[in-house]
Parts: C-alpha cells; sequence; structure tokens
C-alpha cells in the first residue's frame, strides 16, 4: 500500500499558516521517498480561493467547505477527519504543534487507536518507515521514536522545524463532502479574538526577548519598535509576565512557549533554566546583558555585555539600515 | 460533585539527566515534582469544593511507588483521596495506553468532571488527558484559564484558542485541561501536610481494570524509543568586542551578516 501523507492545512485570518507550509515542504521530501502522494487537507468555509495558494506545494488539496466548519471545533474537524481517514487510508497524518494542534491530533489519533507522537523537530527514514525527533525535558535530551504502521500515525511538529520550500507542483483539487456534526453538550457561547498585525510567537523568524533587566514595562517599546522593523516578535521571560509587565502570551520558556526563530535575541535576560529551555533550539541566540556572569552567555552565540540601555537605540538603527539595504 | 484529577510527576526541571551508554535508557536525578501544570487542576478543584462543600476530588496518577509523593502533595493542597495506577504493571507506555489505563480507572470510580493539566512539562505531549475524553466519549476544552460551575451539570469555562479566547457551556461529565493563568495553586499548609503524611493511598494494578488485557503488553505500544542524544552543543559564545556601544552593534551586525548569516 503507498505511503501516503496529509498534511493538516491550518488557516490564520484567512491566509495558510507558515507551519502548514513547512509540512507540505517536508511533505513532499516524504512523499518523494516512498513514491507516494501527498494530500494538502483544507478544512473550512469559503477557503476554495486559498486551496489554490497551495496547490503549488501538494501533489492532491483536498478542500471540504462548509458553513459550520469556519472556525476550529475538535468535535466537527475530527468528524471530517474520520471520514477522510477511513477514505484514503495515509500513513501519516502531519500536523502544527499549535493550540489548535494539540486539541485535535490526540482526539484524531485516540479515534483510530494510532500511534501519535507530538512536539517533534525532525523527521527521518528509518527501515521501511519513518523515525521521529523528539525532545525530552525542554532540550536537555534529544529522543528518535519509531512508530508501529499497524494504523495511522499523528505527527505534530514545532514551528520553524523545516524550512519552506518554493512549490513546483500543481496538485487537482479534490472537493469532498462530510457531515460536520457538532457535539450538542458543547456550546461555544462566545470568542474574544485578539486583532493583531503581529506574527504568531512560535512562527516568528526573529524574536527579540526582555527580562527583568529592562526594568519596567515602558521599556517594552524599544523592543516593539525592533520587532516592527525585523517583522517579528517581542517574547518576555517569566520573571517579566509574572510581574504583568507584559502578556502571559508573550512568555517564552518552559511555562510559555517554546520557540525556534532564526535570530532569537535576549535583553537583560540572566538566562534561568525555564527560559532557556524554551529558545535553545533558535538557529542563532544573541544575548545582551551587562553581567559578564549571566548564564545566558553559556546559551548564546553572540554575546554583548554592556548595558541594554545603552545598546538597544544603536541597534534599532544598525538593523532599520540593514532592511534598508534589502 | 464528584472530580478526578489525572497527576504527573515529572522531573524537575533543574534535575540532572544523563543518556546512558546503551542510549536506550537515561538516568535521572532523584528531583521530582508534580506537573508545573497539573497543579492548576488541584487548585481549581479545591477552588470548587469551597464553593459546594459537596464534592469529592479524587487524584490518580500512573507512575512507579514514587508517584505516590505528588498524590500527597495533592492531598497536602486539599484533595480528598488519592490512587496510584501501578506504572510497573503495563509494559505499554504509549500516549494511547496510558489513556486507555486512566479512561478505564475512571470509568470505575465514576466522575462528574476530569480535570488535568494541559500537556506535561518533561515530554510536552499534551496528549493524554484529550485522549482519555475521546476514549471515555465525553467532550474536553483544553487550555482552560477560567472555570465557572453555573449548576450539577453546567460548566462555563475560557480556554486559549489560536489568536485569543473562547467562550464555552459545557454539559458535564467533561474533561478541561488547565493553563497557566486560570488561578493561583496554594502552597500547602503544615495541617495539610500532615494529613498527607497519613493518607493512605491504594496501588491498582491496571490488569484488575476493564481492558483488554492484550493492550497493557510491551507491544502493544504504537510507539518505541529508538535511541537518545545530546543535543548539539553550541560553540562556546563569542564576545562581540569594542569601546562604545556604536562599535559592539557593529561588530554584531557584521557577524550576523558575514558569519551567521542571518541579517
Amino acid at each position: 500500500m503507498p505511503k501516503d501523507i496529509f498534511v493538516f492545512v491550518e488557516l490564520k485570518e484567512g491566509t495558510v499558516r507558515k507551519v502548514s507550509l513547512e509540512l507540505l515542504s517536508k511533505g513532499k521530501e516524504i512523499a518523494g521517498h516512498f513514491s507516494s502522494t501527498l494530500y494538502a487537507v483544507l478544512i473550512g468555509h469559503n477557503v476554495k480561493g486559498i486551496a489554490e495558494t497551495i496547490q503549488p506545494y501538494s501533489d492532491k488539496v483536498i478542500v471540504v467547505d462548509n458553513e459550520g466548519l469556519a472556525d476550529y471545533r475538535w468535535d466537527t474537524y475530527t468528524g471530517v477527519f474520520e471520514g477522510l481517514l477511513k477514505k484514503y487510508n495515509p500513513y501519516a497524518v502531519l500536523g502544527g504543534s499549535t493550540v489548535t494542534g494539540k486539541d485535535f491530533f490526540p482526539r484524531l489519533a485516540a479515534r483510530f487507536s494510532g500511534a501519535i507522537i507530538s512536539d517533534a523537530v525532525g523527521i527521518d527514514f528509518h527501515d521501511s518507515g519513518v523515525k521521529i525527533k523528539k525532545p525530552l525535558f525542554g532540550g536537555k535530551v534529544i529522543s528518535w521514536i519509531t512508530c508501529s504502521e499497524d494504523s495511522v500515525i499523528f505527527i505534530t511538529f514545532r514551528p520553524n522545524s523545516f524550512g519552506v520550500e518554493k512549490g513546483s507542483l500543481n496538485g487537482e483539487i479534490i472537493e469532498e463532502q462530510f457531515e460536520a456534526a457538532k457535539d450538542p453538550k458543547i456550546n461555544m457561547v462566545g470568542a474574544e479574538k485578539h486583532v493583531s498585525e503581529k506574527v504568531d510567537l512560535q512562527e516568528a523568524d526573529f524574536i527579540i526577548c526582555g527580562g527583568r533587566g529592562m526594568k519596567g514595562p515602558e521599556h517594552f517599546q524599544i523592543l516593539e519598535e525592533i520587532a516592527g522593523i525585523m517583522g517579528g516578535r517581542v517574547g518576555a521571560s517569566r520573571a517579566v509576565v509574572d510581574s504583568k509587565w507584559r502578556e502571559y502570551e508573550d512568555q517564552v520558556g518552559k511555562s510559555g512557549k517554546t520557540v525556534s526563530p532564526k535570530l532569537y535575541i535576549g535583553c537583560g535576560i540572566s538566562g534561568a533554566l525555564h527560559h532557556t529551555m524554551g529558545m535553545d533550539t533558535s538557529k542563532v541566540i544573541v544575548a545582551i546583558n551587562k553581567d559578564p556572569n549571566a548564564p545566558i552567555f553559556h546559551y548564546a552565540d553572540y554575546g554583548i555585555v554592556d548595558d541594554a540601555f545603552a545598546i538597544l537605540p544603536v541597534l534599532q538603527e544598525a538593523l532599520k539600515k540593514t532592511r534598508e539595504e534589502i | 460533585m464528584n472530580i478526578l484529577i489525572f497527576i504527573k510527576q515529572v522531573a524537575d526541571t533543574e534535575a540532572r539527566i544523563i543518556i546512558k551508554g546503551d542510549q536506550k535508557s537515561l538516568e535521572i536525578e532523584n528531583k521530582y515534582n508534580m506537573n508545573f501544570f497539573d497543579e492548576f487542576a488541584v487548585e481549581e478543584a479545591i477552588r470548587i469544593k469551597e464553593k459546594n462543600k459537596d464534592t469529592q476530588i479524587t487524584v490518580c496518577t500512573i507512575g512507579s511507588q514514587k508517584a505516590v509523593e505528588a498524590l500527597r502533595t495533592a492531598i497536602a493542597m486539599g484533595a480528598d483521596r488519592a490512587f496510584l495506577l501501578d506504572g510497573s504493571k503495563a509494559a505499554a507506555n504509549d500516549p494511547l495506553s496510558i489513556s486507555r489505563i486512566l479512561a478505564a480507572f475512571a470509568k470505575k470510580e465514576g466522575f462528574d468532571m476530569i480535570l488535568c493539566g494541559r500537556q506535561a512539562i518533561d515530554d510536552e505531549s499534551a496528549n493524554v488527558g484529550v485522549m482519555a475524553s475521546e476514549l471515555l466519549g465525553i467532550p474536553h476544552v483544553s487550555a482552560i484559564l477560567k472555570m465557572e460551575v453555573v449548576d450539577g451539570n453546567t460548566v462555563k469555562v475560557e480556554n486559549e484558542i489560536e489568536g485569543g479566547r473562547g467562550i464555552f457551556e459545557v454539559k458535564l461529565p467533561a474533561l478541561f485541561t488547565t493553563q497557566k493563568g486560570l488561578n493561583e495553586p496554594r502552597v500547602p499548609l503544615i495541617t495539610g501536610v500532615m494529613k498527607a503524611m497519613k493518607a493512605s493511598i491504594p496501588v491498582i494494578d491496571p490488569a484488575t481494570l476493564d481492558i483488554p488485557q492484550e493492550t497493557l503488553a510491551a507491544g502493544a505500544s504504537k510507539i518505541t524509543i529508538l535511541s537518545y542524544e545530546s543535543p548539539q552543543e553550541r560553540p562556546p559564545v563569542k564576545i562581540v568586542e569594542g569601546e562604545t556601544p556604536e562599535e559592539k552593534v557593529k561588530n554584531l551586525v557584521k557577524a550576523l551578516k558575514e558569519d551567521a548569516k542571518v541579517l
């Protein structure tokens, strides 16, 4: 039986999330290895236009479009996927280790008595199948895991685990109809969405983080400005969030978000273990701290030993210039 | 109201972890705690009981004898009783097998509500709670930030959804996973600690629960650890030199552009 790959395509404000494009890019490589088919699975309402944008990344695009699927709910989405998995019988289903992915994939895996590996960061071939790379204990240990192949394999990956390759396919769009039955025991009575232009913290390529060394919430303004220049996001340490200088959604670390941007800059962050556990998979780490003995320097690629307040305005100007050069 | 809480004992974030020579097993320093996110679950249950005395709080975990410590912590905080599901009797230990055992225990004990942390901080998997709710055929809401018991049958919760908060009314029985921000977990009082030390904690063999025995055997695990390895170490930090902030920044930007190639 061919080892077909499903990628669950996540949307954010009407566009495809970067993590989904990363998974489609990796999925193409996996399906190529197995000479199988890569399916992008898009669920929602009025998403046919979006389906066209992912055609270049997939062998086939399955679209399930109806009013009841406008917003993610585990009950409706699991119902739709149940129908799809029974019909297409893929080898593996890939998704992002996101708020939605963490809610959806375990529900689906339990329904199918499948193998589930979540928060993975890599995948490789092993015997006739795959092996999955997953950090444990906040990145202190890396594990390689295999899955039994007697049922579907469900895997969620941390955003920024793979690059996005330029799409060269032209996947055929297949429209499917499945009932989106709501569980009557659960009723969504409202939602508050932050209207935010900001990129998702976990998907950001650039993160500048402030710690207690930033001395107060008002000093995060310059970090916001630098993040704006770089098209990235501001993050915060636990101490900063606990002091209510920043929202919890900004927290990077063990009890917050795990991030792996291309470039991470820590300002006035000492580098306590619970913080570094959430950022040590960043590609390049820069630390700015006036204390040369701050533990963050053990995790950093580059360090500046100086007062963050002296460095940041200069850094802002310098980064602005690099952006203008592009 | 019967509240059941699933907790997990996890290695402290500061614990030293050594990969053994065969790369197939780990040696973990003897520093363990109740999982960070489970504390919010225990606290929320206690708050519900404080408003409605007619509430019973039961905690359970799957683990070795050692995990009794985490159960005692929950009792010290205010849980009424605890059960240890003996992990050494179940060779299968992937998320599906663990969820099956927890679901079978829940079915046997009965419950109106199940609470557990949104994920364990050792493997960050966030699977077992939601999977158990599916196996039990009950609804779930993950990462809850606010909970209000409307009546004996209905709970109103707010949770973390992509880009904001969702508000749900849920008919019990249901399962909720707890997120930081839900409450401030209490530090046990000395009287609670005394009570916890004296509490008898029954040990249950998973094989006595209503689960097909073959699903407990090692072969039932859907996933297998091939090997452990140490994370790739970063080279030592390069401290960017310079007399002034301007010089330091100039040298940093140059390095990020030319060596690291991230600008």
